[in-house]
């Protein structure tokens, strides 16, 4: 009887329907802790879900606490790009805020590295 | 009959109403403190005051299989009450087969302490089983009430050279167990978690390339502990349980071992499964907000 219910529950979690949830990382570029050879001209970041773009953002910093983003960061759908100045070696910083259409907040950051 | 609840439960209830009220806490997300997601954990109470419904939670050990449901609703922002029920089929070797329902127990829980920047978070909860609610052949007469303290803990703070324990955090709860009938001991409810989100590696420490199913999983150990109070208590008991817990967005499964910690904790190795509904996420603009003070 167990087993059944268990398979009950399961249909039922598999054809929940679309919500709005929580907007999670779901994919970062330069990555977390990644080593470029080649200076990125932008992060990307895309999320699980929908932004407010009022309410959502990114910041990338350098080592010594200056931003280098260059221009205006793009809020759009479920991503957020942000255009990079011409950037040095060294490590850099990524933090970024995301609020999705529940209003709920979510937030993340990592570093990735620029190969001397 | 059922057991109308004690001074000390009333008055233990009543404060934490009364902090909630003067404590506002603003709306998060389930599970979400500062960069941390702490996955629902089964075997113990996790320290959040979320609207969740655990439907079934599913236990198979030392000849005793039970099937609850939990039902948890946010009355305002970092405060909520669950209601949770059981059904109990046993059958102990030599002993007639029992079943029934246990008895009900609802436990108001208030996160009293969020720290973002450390992945903290400390709440205050009561237990009460209310007495005489369940079957006779499997349930107490008498009601439970525990005061109990629970924590969350991230290691997202520990220096990037020790960036693969980041990933770790660690829940905990303690209780005293005060039984209203004359011969239950008192005792203390204690116990934890200790996870590893790849979700966290993969977003803030290293992405690993791990595929969408992969990230959402975390490993996990609970441990769930009892130790009467004073010499007619006998000794600790509980469980230790290894498992994965599978988060999604609006959904969560997990599957533990059950595995006693000495003889006097069960025989054998068991099992527990758990599907776990986010609320909050399916029903963000209803069911899932709370009832006073979350934004509409």
């Amino acid at each position: 009887m167990n087993t059944r219910i268990l398979l009950v529950g399961l249909a039922v979690a598999c054809s929940a329907p679309a919500a709005f949830a929580h907007a999670f990382l779901q994919h970062a570029d330069p990555g977390a802790g990644a080593t470029l050879n080649a200076p990125p001209r932008r992060v990307a970041l895309i999320f699980t879900e929908k932004l407010e773009p009022v309410f959502s953002g990114v910041a990338v910093i350098d080592a010594s606490g200056h931003s280098v983003e260059a221009g205006t960061v793009v809020i759009g759908g479920n991503s957020i790009i942000a255009p990079l100045l011409p950037l040095g070696p060294g490590k850099y910083r990524v933090v970024w805020h995301a609020v999705s259409v529940d209003t709920h907040r979510t937030e993340g950051g990592y570093s990735f590295t620029v190969r001397r | 009959m059922i057991h109308l609840p004690t001074r000390t439960t009333a008055f233990l209830f009543s404060a934490l109403i009364a902090a909630a009220a003067l404590h506002p806490t603003p709306a998060t997300a389930h599970g979400v403190v500062g960069e941390r997601f702490f996955p629902a954990t089964i075997a113990t109470d996790d320290p959040f005051a979320a609207d969740e419904l655990a439907l079934p939670t599913i236990t198979s050990f030392d000849h005793e299989t039970d099937l609850d449901v939990d039902y948890s609703k946010t009355i305002l922002p970092g405060f909520a009450i669950e209601v949770g029920i059981g059904h109990v089929d046993a059958k102990a070797d030599g002993d007639p087969r029992q079943r029934g329902f246990g008895n009900l127990a609802v436990s108001p829980s208030l996160e009293v302490y969020r720290d973002p920047a450390h992945e903290f978070i400390l709440t205050a909860g009561l237990g009460w089983e209310i007495g005489g609610t369940g079957s006779r052949r499997v349930a107490e007469r008498s009601s439970t009430t525990t005061p109990t303290v629970k924590f969350g803990k991230g290691f997202g703070d520990l220096p990037d050279s020790v960036g693969f324990l980041r990933p770790l955090a660690v829940t905990g709860t303690a209780g005293y167990a005060i039984p209203g009938g004359g011969d239950e001991p008192r005792s203390i409810e204690w116990g934890g978690a200790i996870e590893y989100s790849l979700l966290y590696l993969q977003n803030n420490v290293r992405d690993e390339g791990f595929g969408d199913f992969v990230m959402h999983l975390t490993p996990v150990v609970e441990f769930s502990l009892s130790s009467p109070v004073g010499a007619r208590g006998g000794g600790t008991t509980g469980t230790i349980n290894p498992g994965l817990v599978w988060s999604g967005q609006d959904v969560q499964v997990a599957a533990e071992a059950v595995v006693p910690m000495n003889r006097n904790s069960g025989h054998g190795i068991g099992v527990m499964g758990q599907l776990h509904f986010y609320i909050d996420d399916l029903f963000p603009h209803s069911l899932g907000r709370p009832i006073f003070g979350g934004k509409r």
